[in-house]
């Protein structure tokens, strides 16, 4: 899912070779000193893979040049990493203010980011630098020695193997997913700390490290078996080939005990699902039932001696600090007013208690953040409820679960490049969550304390998750509005791989449900909102009445889940004012996605639409499969492969068949909408954050004679009581605008050409799948399908038709 | 004057029990009415004309007393006559056919221009419909059609403008910058005259030339029309109809020796020799029916005779299928009088009316007709309303069209210029312009208010795209201003 970042020196033009250069570098926290022979050399290759842990590997071939680590506050995340550098060839010299070591072929070498030195690399070089996150025991160790301590031998014994693994890491790192980065992490701190200890054994008292190791494994074990509720201490043990008294003495150690730990592991994921919107339908004994609890009460009763609350209430008010606990961890090493039974650190008699548990505690710790960043990464869910899906049927459908992160997201692009997130098969269900690219119109409502949407929306002077927004260049050579200029702006989540589907295949996509995504922040915890731009490429732009003309203005929305119907109100709107994005670039216009908007700079008018009570709607903008072009499309454009079709029938309840056009389909979904009218006339929906339940489903090709599907060739939506057929102003963009194609789209659109796109798909529908002849058809077209116009917004306008199933009261799908 | 308010469901003062006389006594009167006008050549008298009866006198008669509250409300009846009707055209000359107070009923019956496609089955047995379509070697029952010129080589009038427009109704002192409100308060399908399709309702779906599809045909001939003849149940109790069968289009040669090789002039008869029936066509189709009007207005003043095709600022054909029973719609009056018209009646119709028709098929609408005075206007939803506006039960439609008068807009040749000139971009443009002008005005919002409310709860669907000036409306729930209801 990382797509592995490749330099070539000789690829890039010599001009741009030092900022490339530096770019990865600083993904070290490293720069280089040789401007010049960077420049001048054509042989350099560099390579660079980000696990979902943060951790950042690179591979180095190039001329000599000294490189340290850049040391400033703006590098304070480097805080707790351990540069691990591996010398493939060539010699160099590691430097500080004390001493120089000198480094061979084959040499391993840990360093500290935050410290100050250089690293000279004397010869023509070729490195592998690994910067580990979340390895504070590991830098502890680092920082104990001196420089020349760090060295690993690597003639024999561990260090041999640790340099074995290297080796191999080097080669391999093309075709290791960075979801599998953690688990080799976490193997080679293991083995680095092995070999550090060593050293260090005749000074620690009873082989701590070798004890640490242990933990960390055992850690591990507990939280892969945390769902079976008859997993004891010697189950445990047994596995790892320990005995359980040792294992209660690790416990102990971290002045903790095995069942405590092992409940609260559960309890604390049991809050993450308990504060998941998107699990509002599972009942709490479902949810508890999932991690291992098998008694209703007992869990009740366990969950409020932790968190001093009833799981009801919690679920109801999750606590303000809730992400700040799961980013900690575990909550066993947080002094809480709320568990003082728990508390570890009641247990803490002195100060050379504390000193011994510390180690311990950093390893829960350390692994709480672990398996934190494992859940934010895509997965099968286990079936939810175990019980009522035995009882029922054994072959009831997978069920995964996609996270948003800037992990798992793809921003206003859609590529068949892009590396899949999650791979799963026909029939399979996958839960999605979508972020409105909006959200950050007003983050204090919309990203504030939400883990997911921060991550995707992180944005400081140094540090941009999701760099790429939009198809465009990534040095924003044409308008210099951001990488990816914005050519595209949708956040979409995904791609997800569907085992076995090929080009001339068609997707079904199953809309099974619809959940919002709440507010996070303390001020606004649980309620839902969206935002609604009234853009400069919306129809009345140009066209208004009052000053000043050509204003975009944002209406913030709260979305109200639980009235009868649900219904979204206004709360306030703002005029767009000039904002100046963390890099510096002013954005006079919304003309780049994602922009924080600083509400110290803008002017709120409350009390807006106080009587207007808008019904919702619940969709996603965005359903796509990747398109068969090569390189990135444009996410604004919809186009035969879906994309942002900007449809609010695509809700609930509803089928989406979609052409697959590359193996695998690749399909994503984004631009969450709690309401739209036709036309999305002023450029946006009440843009707002959903999760969505999807089933898909695969249709081969062979399969498809006689159908409807057989050479579908455009997006074909079903709701409950319609037909839907999405006519576009050209239906294949890209095929019919030829090169410029990206561009041309948006100029030589018309509401004509959309109609009569509707209306060729409508006739085809009805002459293929219904077997009429173009005169019936096109009689019935007249008499009994409606035409509206789908949006005027997007480059691609759309005409949409609708045929009502009522008129086939003998239709029988299959 | 107390005013009975009609809601949908209303009876308006008919109940039960005197239902079946109030029935008879119209069916009484538009009988001798007819035999009248037959025999007395159609000079009959405006007071002969309207059938006018008073709610009251019913209630008399059935000895129940009925709305009290509404004296002098009065109910007329307004046949389908060669006398009653203007084909092709609106006139804020033409004659009235009767003259009533704002909250009178009149009931009228239209006619469908395309009931000569299939004279058997929509016009044979029914003495309006006969006498309307009479067209022999020496004679046309109505000799204009259109608002061209007497003498054009297809026929007189030219066949600028189509349809057959039951009216005018003169709303007395109704005046330029009033309003008039139109209830459909009943719509019902008139049953063929023909004894052997007895219980049965016609109608003709014609894929002619000017539709969308046109010169974008699959299947050869590529430039075909295709009449396409549906069957509605006269009862109303199935709310579906179905296709009987289609022909092509064969040249016509109507009975002054004019040769028609397209649908290019309105009420040519067909002959069934010269064409080749399909049956069994759509079959097991159902096509739930949306009986409405789809002209529907009042004179426009900036000419004498005004083309019946292309909608405008006082309405006319709209085609908007939501024109139905329980609907009110709003129309700005332009001349003195008003000068109401009805025809177009349809059984169905999708948004867009792609080919060129919908099933065109003769209805018979009950109307409540109430004038809202200039002065009264300000503070309403009315206020500033130049442009037909729709209420449905749950919705506000507003109509747009490619240009909101084009007869002001386009000069002297507007008539001709405006099938050139239409685009959906444009109408949606208008529609835009409308919804914005009415949400500010009538829910008091600023323009940027009214802009978000518009993209995120505002539906704007493509009327028709068949008639000359093009249309798009846009649909507002009711239910999102809560508390105006």
């Amino acid at each position: 899912m990382t797509d592995l970042k490749r330099f070539s020196a000789s690829a890039i033009p010599a001009d741009l070779r030092q900022p490339a250069w530096n770019e990865i570098l600083s993904r070290l926290g490293l720069a280089s000193d040789a401007a010049s022979s960077i420049r001048n050399d054509d042989s350099g290759h560099m390579a660079l893979s980000v696990s979902t842990r943060d951790s950042v590997f690179v591979q180095l071939t190039a001329t000599p040049q000294i490189l340290s680590p850049i040391v400033s506050k703006a590098n304070q995340p480097l805080q707790g990493t351990v540069l691990v550098l591996a010398l493939l060839d060539g010699t160099a010299q590691v430097l500080d203010a004390e001493q120089t070591v000198k480094l061979r072929s084959g040499d391993i070498m840990l360093l500290d980011p935050s410290q100050s030195w250089r690293l000279a690399l004397q010869t023509r070089f070729r490195i592998m630098l690994i910067k580990l996150e979340s390895s504070s025991f590991l830098l502890r160790l680092v920082r104990t020695g001196r420089q020349e301590a760090n060295r690993i031998s690597t003639q024999q014994g561990i260090g041999a193997l640790c340099l074995n693994m290297l080796q191999s890491l080097n080669e391999q790192l093309p075709h290791v997913d960075n979801n599998e980065l953690p688990a080799l992490e976490v193997t080679l701190a293991e083995l680095l700390v092995a070999c550090l200890s060593h050293k260090q054994s005749a000074g620690n008292e009873e082989a701590t490290d070798v004890q640490l190791a242990h933990l960390r494994r055992v850690c591990r074990t507990v939280d892969s078996r945390l769902d079976d509720p008859d997993l004891h201490i010697e189950q445990i043990a047994a596995q790892e080939g320990l005995s359980a008294r040792y294992l209660q003495k690790l416990f102990k150690n971290s002045g903790t005990t095995f069942s405590e730990y092992l409940k609260s592991r559960r309890i604390q994921h049991c809050c993450i699902d308990l504060a998941n919107p998107a699990l509002a339908p599972f009942s709490i004994a479902q949810l508890c039932y999932r991690w291992g609890f098998n008694d209703a009460a007992n869990f009740s009763r366990t969950f409020s001696q932790f968190m001093g609350m009833s799981p009801k209430s919690y679920r109801a008010a999750p606590p303000q600090d809730l992400h700040e606990q799961l980013r900690r961890g575990c909550p066993q090493t947080k002094p809480s007013a709320r568990s003082p039974t728990t508390d570890p650190q009641t247990f803490l008699q002195d100060d050379d208690i504390q000193k011994r548990r510390r180690p311990f505690h950093e390893v829960l710790d350390d692994h709480a953040k672990y398996a934190l960043s494992l859940r934010l990464a895509p997965k099968r869910v286990s079936d939810i409820d175990n019980t009522a899906a035995a009882q029922t049927d054994t072959h009831s459908p997978r069920q995964y679960y996609l996270p948003v992160s800037d992990k798992t997201v793809h921003w206003g692009y859609f590529s068949n490049a892009i590396k899949p997130v999650l791979t799963i098969r026909s029939g399979n269900i996958v839960t999605i969550e979508t972020l409105s690219q909006h959200a950050s119109d007003d983050c204090e409502r919309m990203i504030d304390g939400d883990a997911g949407a921060q991550s995707v929306f992180h944005w400081t002077g140094t540090t941009k998750n999701v760099d790429r927004r939009g198809a465009g260049p990534m040095d924003a050579t044409i308008f210099g509005r951001g990488a990816g200029e914005g050519f595209g702006v949708h956040i979409c989540t995904g791609p997800v791989y569907v085992t076995d589907a090929e080009p001339g295949d068609v997707l079904e996509i199953r809309i099974l449900d619809i959940q919002p995504r709440l507010s996070c922040s303390p001020e606004h915890q649980g309620k839902h909102f969206g935002s609604n731009a009234a853009t400069w490429w919306g129809f009345q732009y140009d066209d208004l009445l009052t000053e000043p003309k050509k204003r975009e203005v944002v209406t913030v929305y709260e979305v109200h889940q639980h009235t009868h119907p649900p219904h979204a109100k206004a709360i306030y709107n703002f005029r767009w004012t000039p904002q100046t994005d963390p890099y510096g670039i002013v954005h006079p216009t919304i003309d780049y996605p994602g922009i924080p908007v600083d509400h110290s700079s803008i002017d709120k008018q409350f009390g807006i639409l106080d009587k207007a009570v808008v019904p919702v709607r619940p969709h996603f903008g965005v359903i796509a499969v990747a398109p068969r072009e090569t390189g990135m499309v444009d996410s604004i454009p919809p186009s035969y492969f879906g994309g942002n079709m900007d449809n609010w029938r695509a809700g609930k309840g509803t089928k989406l068949f979609l052409p697959v056009a590359t193996p695998g389909a690749l399909f994503s979904v984004g631009d969450p909408h709690a309401s739209q009218g036709d036309s999305e006339l002023c450029g946006t929906a009440i843009e707002c954050s959903l999760t969505g339940v999807f089933q898909l489903v695969l249709h081969k090709q062979r399969d498809l004679k006689d159908s409807f599907m057989d050479g579908l060739s455009h997006p074909f939506l079903e709701t409950p009581d319609e037909w839907v057929l999405q006519g576009m102003s050209f239906s294949d963009y890209q095929a019919e605008l030829g090169p410029n194609a990206q561009t041309q789209v948006y100029k030589n659109s018309s509401m004509e050409a959309a109609m009569r796109d509707a209306f060729r798909k409508a006739r085809h529908y009805l002459m293929k799948e219904h077997e009429l002849s173009e005169d019936e058809a096109i009689s019935l077209i007249s008499v009994a399908v409606d035409f509206g116009i789908t949006q005027v917004v997007d480059g691609n306008l759309g005409v949409h038709a609708i045929i009502r199933k009522a008129i086939f009261p003998d239709y029988n799908a299959d | 004057m107390t005013q009975h308010i009609c809601t949908p469901g209303c009876t308006h003062g008919i109940t039960e029990e005197n239902k079946k006389d109030v029935v008879e006594e119209f069916d009484t009167a538009r009988r001798s009415f007819i035999r009248n006008a037959f025999v007395g050549g159609g000079a009959a008298s405006l007071g002969a004309m309207g059938v006018t009866m008073s709610p009251m006198s019913f209630a008399a008669g059935a000895n129940t007393p009925i709305n009290a509250d509404a004296p002098g409300q009065m109910h007329y009846y307004i046949p389908a006559t060669p006398e009653t009707v203007l084909w092709g055209y609106f006139s804020k000359n033409a004659k009235p056919t009767v003259e009533i107070e704002s909250g009178d009923f009149v009931t009228m019956e239209t006619l469908t221009h395309h009931a000569n496609d299939d004279a058997e089955r929509m016009v044979k047995g029914d003495p309006g419909a006969e006498s309307i379509f009479h067209w022999d070697a020496q004679r046309k029952g109505v000799d204009r059609r259109g608002a061209g010129p007497m003498d054009a080589k297809i026929g007189a009038g030219g066949g600028a403008g189509v349809h057959i427009c039951t009216g005018p109704v003169r709303i007395k002192g109704a005046q330029p910058g009033d309003i008039l409100e139109v209830r459909i308060v009943d719509v019902t399908p008139r049953p063929s005259g023909n004894p052997d399709y007895k219980g049965k309702t016609f109608g003709s779906n014609a894929a002619a030339w000017w539709g969308f599809h046109y010169g974008d045909m699959l299947t050869e001939p590529k430039k075909r029309e295709v009449v396409t003849i549906y069957e509605v149940d006269a009862t109303g109790e199935r709310n579906w109809a179905k296709a009987v069968y289609n022909y092509r289009w064969t040249p016509q040669t109507d009975p002054f020796g004019v040769m028609h090789p397209t649908i290019d002039y309105p009420g040519v008869p067909v002959d069934h020799s010269t064409i080749t029936k399909k049956e069994n066509i759509l079959r097991d189709i159902r096509i739930p029916i949306r009986p409405h009007f789809g002209t529907i207005g009042l004179a426009p003043a900036e000419a004498d005779m005004v083309n019946s095709i292309p909608p405008n600022y006082t309405g006319g054909n709209i085609d908007n299928w939501r024109i139905g029973k329980g609907a009110k719609i709003y129309f700005p009056v332009a001349v003195d009088g008003g000068m109401f018209s009805v025809g177009d009646p349809h059984a169905s119709q999708g948004d867009s009316e792609l080919c060129g028709t919908a099933i065109e098929c003769s209805l018979t609408g009950t109307f409540q007709f109430i004038l809202h005075k200039k002065a009264d206007l300000p503070g309403t939803s009315l206020a500033e309303l130049n442009y037909p506006l729709l209420e449905t039960q749950d919705d506000w439609v507003l109509h747009g069209f490619s240009y909101a008068n084009y007869l002001a807009e386009l000069g002297p040749n507007a008539q001709d210029d405006i099938y050139s000139k239409s685009s959906v971009d444009k109408a949606l443009r208008d529609a835009y312009r409308k919804m914005r002008h009415f949400l500010m005005t009538t829910q008091h919002l600023d323009e940027d208010e009214a802009i978000s409310l518009m993209t995120v709860a505002v539906d704007f669907g493509i009327t028709q795209v068949v008639d000359g000036n093009w249309g798009v409306h846009a649909i507002l729930k009711k239910s999102m201003f809560p508390a105006r209801n």
